[in-house]
């Protein structure tokens, strides 16, 4: 029971690592860039969406939408400040652009939305629960695995099905080309950050009910969902969610075996050490070198 | 370091002591931090200015150290000055030990490997109870003391003052030695270094051990001289503000990591009143100096002055008589090079099949062939930068195969590349000066020896020697082309290397600065070297081997003296095409001129940095035509093709397609108004499906019916049809370029731009191709087309222009074209061949 | 080599500016330092100790200051939660400040590193949160350090007690936030535990404050037939943990540390926020006294709270206030702000004061620098946002 329980919250908070870690996906597959402080746009997504529905009273449907736009315009804005500036000089600046710009958001909303970390009043997706295995899961447990999964098969889709998506796969593979075929490069880049901000945005707002809102809450996962990025190679939307699934999955079995104290020591000493012998992440495709 | 340096330093250390001795107990630890922080700067900056790394992880490193000094001092009872040492040890013996993963990634790969590194020990110190004292910390940790008497606030400050001064001093002789020129060497190229001799895993790893000393080191006073730490007084997420000392204050200077950690201590303390404020202070100073001054305070402040002061000190230009230096002469008996049966394969295609050649000390044997023949691919297998999958590569008696290049390099084998890979962050002389280390590096020259008086006359020399004329201290990647080109053959020679190997020297190069570079390789080949040439400049092939190789898909197809080669008709053959295979001509008069003229490009000049490729290049195409564009590698087709395109920015000149100058604009704005190019070497999507690749061309010029469209393309390509649903990168040469040429149609272009369409092909499936193109001309689609193999594209152009070192030499219709010598001498140079 | 003079000169000259003594005279203010966490996950708390302190100076002020007319004046520093701060921030408040006393934040680690440099340099240094025992009790003699606040070997005491009392509980679980003050308590309850027959600890798990889920732990707990939970842990991460046991269908009795009164707990928790019984050092809700009255009304007018129930902390604010009198009455005992004598005035201070959390005689002693002990500790729980006194 408790195997099953670990079980149930690590895909749960795996595959939110996921979601994030798919916001690092998309950018770095068109523009070999990330934004670092990804757990701050997830942040926001959270914080946005309880000032709209909590505070100002607005439905959550118009809550949540507009949270979500509003990431996707953050994650344009990280992209023409921090990004685009670097990248045209050949730096990778951005790096620790992205950083700063991270502590900037983070403290800024720490004064204008309070020190106060805040709960997400309770919907009937955190108030009902289903029998699962003998362990009782509630409903928002299940939503998270559901849309996670749910989006990287929508982001597959795209790719493939659609016109701009298999555009943008396109500046992946192969920029020059993609601009002989009329793409814009940079329009494509940025919506690549756009889409980054708005994966963030459904991470914080999914894990909001059963975590707590404030400035600093995305800040561990943030890193973590990076983790899960460079692990799952940062090379295909299902390399990235099933990391992030393996990931929740091993540190909600580490906590449940050892306790929560080594869970971070366990998982992070596996990422080096995977890293170490697998240098490429472990679904990641090893680049040809040339002369 | 210069009387005015120490001057400088003198004045300002007596300053900081000043201080010391009149500051309060606070400013004492402020100033204390200042020094331990600048203390692990300077040891970053080993790690990110010279080896051109990143870490997020120092903070770990700290943290050891500190509580090496804890444990050993409050558990031990180790006196402080022997803990100190060790606390040092042990933060760069983890140093080493995480340099083994990092050594294998780059970028986010490795900043996640150090961010993790430093989180790992941040709980493990907080676990591990009965060493660490857990989450309590350990307290009470002595101050040291020397002679019996103990240090407080101000007898540490001055031996963090001491230790700062020391770490400067290190850094400064460190990197301005061997040391820092192998780690500098190894950060602008990677390549280049492992062809001087160094090894690139040793080093990073010593860079790494040695970043994080300092760290330990300073970590170690740290605790000390708070009396009290905890794992909470090592916050993984705070290496990023060691990491910002580097950064702000300027990387890769000597004095920049004081500054930034003046700046990253002092400002917050300063706008402690802000209290709560300060990290958005901190978050918004470090967007605006990343923004307004990348290489830091100091890099910023210095190369300001430099501009304010103008281009002096570059150093005196080189003098000397040109004349062969001594030690190039030839010691001893030269061994030939011998190469064996050597084969590779890259995902199935055969790059280089069972070559076996010996090449003469004293002579200059070339290697030519059309492109993708495999050339550079052998000369990578020879030079260590391939591993073979059969034969062997022998220099006398030591047998090389399959050794890393690093140690094919000390062996004796040197080698310049296609495009130069100086160190371009490097002096000229220092460019050489490390070459001439032949990798070999001692511990012992950690706190970096000058070099000595002779090496640099050697140095000197052998620039004089290759005809480089320009200053010895100004950065090598400021040069012009040619001076690049000279100084790349100096640093080869600078490991006075038995066997030369040059890829291309003449590529990019005018026609005086190719003779020069010519002259040079026979002058090294009368030193008895064995030079060993790569060249698409058929006069320079022709005028200075003694002996060529010509290889065509892998394959050697003919080896002898440069008469016997000219006139070998499967040379000619792989070069031009077989004129049996040609295309279909058009039928009847064809539309010579005939159509409104729809692209018109005069006066069109295009540059790689300082070298021109284009010149003055004027040309016209009218709707219907299919004009076809000839010349040998290096001619300037594929740039033609580029700078029209919009992939090569900016260029001069005019282009009129359709009536309206694009010559600025950029490549997808080109595309959507219908100048279509389909680039050389394919360039499919591979990920993406027949069909999708197909589609995606029509992505900038969307037509009514898509599907339709596409179908009705696709139905051309028979071999396309069958494996619609396959993924491109999965199939062959061949059909990858059908699929690029259905791509290119997918747009309904107004003129499709063919770059090499039969570029590495089988002669059946160029045959096909061809009759592909002859089928679109006569349906109508207007296309300019480049091709090397002549014969095959005079057989289906219209009309032609030839182009020899940027410029058109010739233009005519096809028939013209045949009977003139023009295009027989612009490919195999001298005079023409015998027509087969 | 790079190097450049004028840089290193600019960067000297502002440093020596930087430089510039603060001179005092007697005509100045009082300065007050206070060490807290204003930024981060603990910054409520800074807030909460922020007004009961000002209220309180307000108070002093308004009277005529101290000393014959000298105001006080309060100087904030951040910690950022972190020691290394937090010992910066109290140097340069003594040092560059001259300040007559410090008053510490929530976070026991930081007032344990600034406890050596108060007794140092002779500067009382007034604990009116952080609770770790080793803070007052910290061998140094003279000892500079005094506190208004609870003690975490007294409260582990009173937890265990409550548990078997209240709820009959032999068996316990602990449940521990993972850092410095869970690691105190630990050690804490397992003393109380040694001297408490009727009550055994079963089972102890530890989590991080970034957990979301810890139904593992209470699994574990559950199976090792824990009849009560003894909770340490502040109010986002206990949230989570209420969550959790919600989540399980366990309705086991829980007993906290105070930690989970600060930070909108019965929000954060949900509808289960009102299972979990915690200590308090003072409670605005019902009855109020004289000073209870005064300060309700001077939250509301400086910082718009409308009643009880937005009264974030309360602990914070009702220990720093009595803190902030208790010290303006030694200063004024002692004549001056000469830190020797401001602690000779603590450890004997004449008269009365009728304060918020109790009426103060002679709260502190040579022997004893904690000015509150387990009577003055009450239980309480939430209902709704109210916090009531538990049953």
């Amino acid at each position: 029971m408790l195997i099953i329980s670990a079980m149930i919250i690590g895909l749960g908070l795996g595959s939110m690592y996921g979601l994030l870690a798919l916001g690092f996906y998309v950018t770095y597959a068109v523009s070999n860039t990330v934004n670092f402080a990804q757990g701050s746009t997830m942040m926001l997504g959270a914080v946005l969406c309880f000032t709209f529905w909590a505070t100002l009273g607005w439905p959550l449907p118009a809550a949540i939408v507009a949270a979500l736009l509003l990431c996707a315009a953050w994650g344009v804005a990280v992209e023409r400040v921090a990004v685009r500036p670097f990248v045209r000089r050949g730096s990778d600046g951005w790096l620790m652009a992205t950083v700063a710009l991270g502590i900037v958001v983070d403290n800024a909303v720490l004064f204008t939305f309070g020190k106060d970390p805040r709960g997400m009043p309770p919907t009937f997706l955190v108030t009902e629960s289903l029998a699962v295995g003998g362990v009782r899961v509630q409903l928002q447990q299940m939503l998270i695995p559901l849309v996670g999964l749910g989006l990287a098969f929508a982001l597959t889709l795209f790719a493939r099905r659609t016109r701009h998506g298999a555009a943008m796969l396109a500046v992946v593979q192969n920029g020059d080309a993609a601009r002989l075929m009329g793409i814009n490069v940079g329009a494509a880049v940025t919506a690549a950050f756009a889409l980054s901000g708005f994966f963030a945005g459904v991470a914080g707002i999914l894990i909001a009910p059963l975590f707590t809102v404030s400035s600093t809450m995305g800040t561990l996962f943030g890193i973590k969902a990076f983790a899960v990025a460079i692990l799952g190679g940062i090379g295909s939307p299902w390399g990235v969610m099933i990391a992030g699934l393996l990931y929740g999955v091993l540190e909600a079995t580490v906590t449940a075996s050892f306790g929560s104290t080594y869970t971070q020591i366990v998982a992070f000493s596996l990422v080096i050490l995977t890293l170490a012998l697998r240098p490429e992440g472990l679904f990641g495709r090893a680049a040809v070198k040339k002369v | 370091m210069s009387a005015r340096n120490l001057l400088i330093g003198a004045a300002l250390i007596g300053l900081l002591v000043a201080a010391i001795l009149n500051a309060n107990g606070y400013h004492l630890f402020v100033l204390s931090l200042v020094g331990l922080t600048a203390i692990v700067g300077v040891g970053l900056n080993i790690l990110v200015g010279l080896s051109g790394q990143i870490s997020l992880g120092h903070m770990g490193f700290y943290a050891i150290g500190a509580y090496t000094v804890a444990i050993l001092t409050a558990g031990y009872g180790w006196s402080f000055w022997l803990a100190l040492p060790a606390a040092g040890f042990f933060a760069g013996a983890a140093g080493g030990l995480l340099s083994i993963p990092a050594l294998r990634v780059r970028g986010p790969y490795l900043a996640m490997i150090t961010i993790a590194f430093a989180f790992v020990v941040e709980q493990s110190a907080a676990e591990m109870e009965g060493l660490t004292g857990g989450w309590n910390g350990i307290m009470g940790i002595a101050p040291p003391s020397l002679f019996g008497a103990s240090f407080r606030q101000r007898g540490i400050a001055l031996l963090v003052l001491t230790l700062a001064v020391l770490a400067v001093v290190f850094y400064a002789r460190f990197s301005g030695g061997a040391w820092g020129k192998a780690l500098r060497a190894l950060r602008d190229s990677e390549i280049a270094a492992q062809s001087i001799g160094l090894n690139p895993v040793w080093l990073r790893c010593v860079a790494f051990a040695l970043s994080a000393v300092f760290a330990g080191v300073a970590g170690g006073v740290f605790a000390a001289m708070s009396g009290f730490i905890s794992p909470e007084s090592f916050p993984f997420f705070e290496s990023i503000l060691f990491l910002l000392v580097v950064v702000i204050g300027g990387a890769d200077t000597v004095l920049g990591p004081l500054v930034g950690a003046a700046i990253v201590v002092l400002l917050p303390e300063a706008l402690s009143s802000l209290a709560e404020y300060r990290l958005l202070f901190v978050g918004l100073l470090l967007l605006v100096v990343l923004r307004l001054a990348p290489r830091g305070i100091v890099g910023g402040l210095s190369s300001l002055v430099t501009r304010l002061i103008g281009g002096k000190a570059k150093g005196t230009p080189v003098s000397g008589d040109g004349a062969a230096p001594a030690f190039l002469r030839s010691s001893g008996e030269a061994a030939p090079l011998v190469v064996d049966g050597l084969s590779i394969a890259f995902g199935g295609v055969k790059a280089v099949q069972d070559l076996s050649f010996e090449a003469a000390p004293g002579a200059v044997t070339s290697i030519i062939g059309p492109n993708g023949a495999g050339k550079t691919t052998a000369l990578n297998l020879i030079a260590g930068y391939y591993r073979p999958t059969a034969g062997s590569v022998r220099l006398g008696g030591v047998d090389l195969t399959g050794r890393a290049s690093h140690e094919v390099a000390r062996a004796g084998i040197g080698r310049t590349y296609q495009t130069t890979q100086l160190f371009e962050h490097m002096s000229v002389v220092d460019n050489l000066l490390i070459a001439m280390r032949r990798g070999r590096l001692s511990l012992a020259e950690f706190a970096g020896a000058a070099e000595t008086s002779r090496r640099r006359a050697r140095a000197e020399a052998l620039l004089a020697f290759v005809g480089y004329q320009g200053p010895l201290a100004v950065e090598a990647g400021s040069l012009a082309h040619i001076d690049k080109r000279l100084v790349e053959i100096a640093r080869t020679l600078a490991l006075e290397p038995q066997v030369l190997l040059f890829d291309e020297p003449a590529a990019g190069l005018g026609e005086e600065d190719t003779a020069r570079v010519g002259r040079l390789l026979k002058r090294l080949a009368g030193l008895g070297r064995c030079v060993i040439l790569i060249e698409h400049d058929m006069p320079l092939v022709m005028g200075i081997s003694d002996r060529i190789l010509v290889l065509d898909a892998g394959q050697k197809i003919c080896d002898g003296a440069p008469e016997t080669v000219r006139e070998d008709p499967a040379v000619l053959k792989a070069y031009l095409g077989e004129a049996d295979l040609a295309g279909r001509a058009r039928d009847g008069a064809g539309s010579t001129g005939a159509g409104r003229r729809i692209l018109d490009v005069s006066g069109l000049c295009a540059a790689y940095g300082a070298s021109d490729v284009l010149r003055d290049v004027g040309l016209s195409v009218a709707e219907g035509e299919l004009v076809a564009v000839l010349g040998a590698n290096g001619a300037g087709k594929s740039t033609l093709m580029r700078a029209l395109s919009g992939l090569h920015r900016p260029v001069r000149g005019r282009v009129l397609f359709d009536g309206e100058a694009i010559e600025a604009l950029p490549a997808h704005e080109v595309a959507r108004r219908g100048l279509v190019l389909v680039p050389e070497g394919r360039q499919v999507f591979p990920e993406l499906t027949v069909i999708q690749n197909v589609r995606l061309g029509a992505y900038g010029r969307m037509p009514p019916d898509l599907d339709a469209e596409v179908e009705r393309i696709i139905a051309r390509f028979p071999r396309l049809q069958e494996r619609r649903g396959q993924r491109a990168g999965l199939m062959s040469g061949g059909e990858q370029q059908m699929l690029a040429i259905a791509r290119g149609l997918a747009s309904r272009p107004k003129v499709l731009l063919l770059d090499e369409p039969s570029l590495g092909l089988a002669p059946a499936l160029i045959q096909e191709l061809y009759a592909i193109l002859a089928e679109l001309r006569d349906g109508g689609v207007t296309i300019l087309l480049v091709d090397q193999m002549a014969e095959m594209a005079l057989g289906v152009a219209d009309r032609a222009y030839v182009l020899g070192s940027g410029a058109v030499v010739e233009s005519g219709t096809a028939a013209e074209l045949r009977r003139s010598d023009a295009l027989q001498k612009a490919y195999l140079g001298g005079e023409a061949a015998t027509a087969s | 080599m790079k190097t450049n003079p004028k840089g290193v000169f600019l960067a000297g000259a502002a440093m020596a500016l930087a430089w510039a003594p603060t001179a005092a005279t007697a005509a100045d203010p009082i300065r007050i330092g206070q060490v807290a966490a204003l930024s981060g996950a603990s910054a409520q708390s800074g807030e909460a100790i922020t007004r009961g302190l000002q209220i309180a100076i307000d108070e002093i002020n308004g009277a005529g200051g101290l000393l014959d007319g000298r105001m006080i004046e309060l100087v904030q520093r951040d910690d950022e939660s972190k020691p290394p701060k937090g010992l910066l921030a109290a140097r340069e408040l003594i040092y560059n400040e001259g300040v007559a006393a410090i008053i510490g934040g929530i976070d026991s680690p930081v007032s344990l590193a600034i406890v050596p440099l108060a007794n140092q340099e002779g500067v009382p240094f007034m604990g009116v949160w952080a609770a770790a025992t080793g803070i007052t009790q910290n061998d140094a003699d003279p000892n500079y350090v005094f506190r208004v606040s609870a003690v975490d070997a007294l409260v582990d005491v009173k937890l265990l007690n409550y548990a078997n009392g209240a709820f009959g509980a032999h068996k316990v679980g602990l449940m521990l936030i993972n850092n410095p003050w869970g690691q105190s308590n630990e050690k804490g309850l397992e003393a109380a535990d040694e001297a408490n027959d009727k009550v055994e600890i079963v089972g102890t798990e530890k989590f991080e404050s970034t957990d979301v889920d810890m139904t593992p732990q209470l699994t574990r707990l559950k199976d090792a037939g824990a009849e009560a939970v003894v909770l340490v842990v502040n109010a986002p991460p206990g949230a989570q943990m209420m969550k959790s046991r919600a989540r399980m269908g366990w309705d086991v009795p829980v007993v906290s540390h105070w930690g989970i009164s600060g930070g909108r707990f019965p929000e954060l928790a949900g509808p289960t926020a009102g299972d979990a019984r915690f200590v308090q050092t003072y409670s605005f809700f019902g009855d109020q006294g004289p000073a209870g009255k005064k300060v309700l009304e001077e939250l509301k007018a400086k910082y718009g709270v409308a009643g009880p129930e937005e009264v974030v902390s309360p602990v914070g604010t009702a220990n720093a206030y009595d803190a902030m009198h208790l010290l303006g009455m030694a200063i004024e005992q002692a004549g001056g702000t000469d830190g020797d004598a401001v602690r000779e005035a603590l450890e004997n201070l004449d008269g009365t004061y009728e304060g918020l959390i109790k009426t103060y005689e002679k709260p502190f002693s040579p022997d004893d620098h904690d000015a509150l002990g387990p009577d003055d500790y009450v239980m309480v729980r939430y209902d709704g946002d109210r916090i009531v006194p538990a049953e």
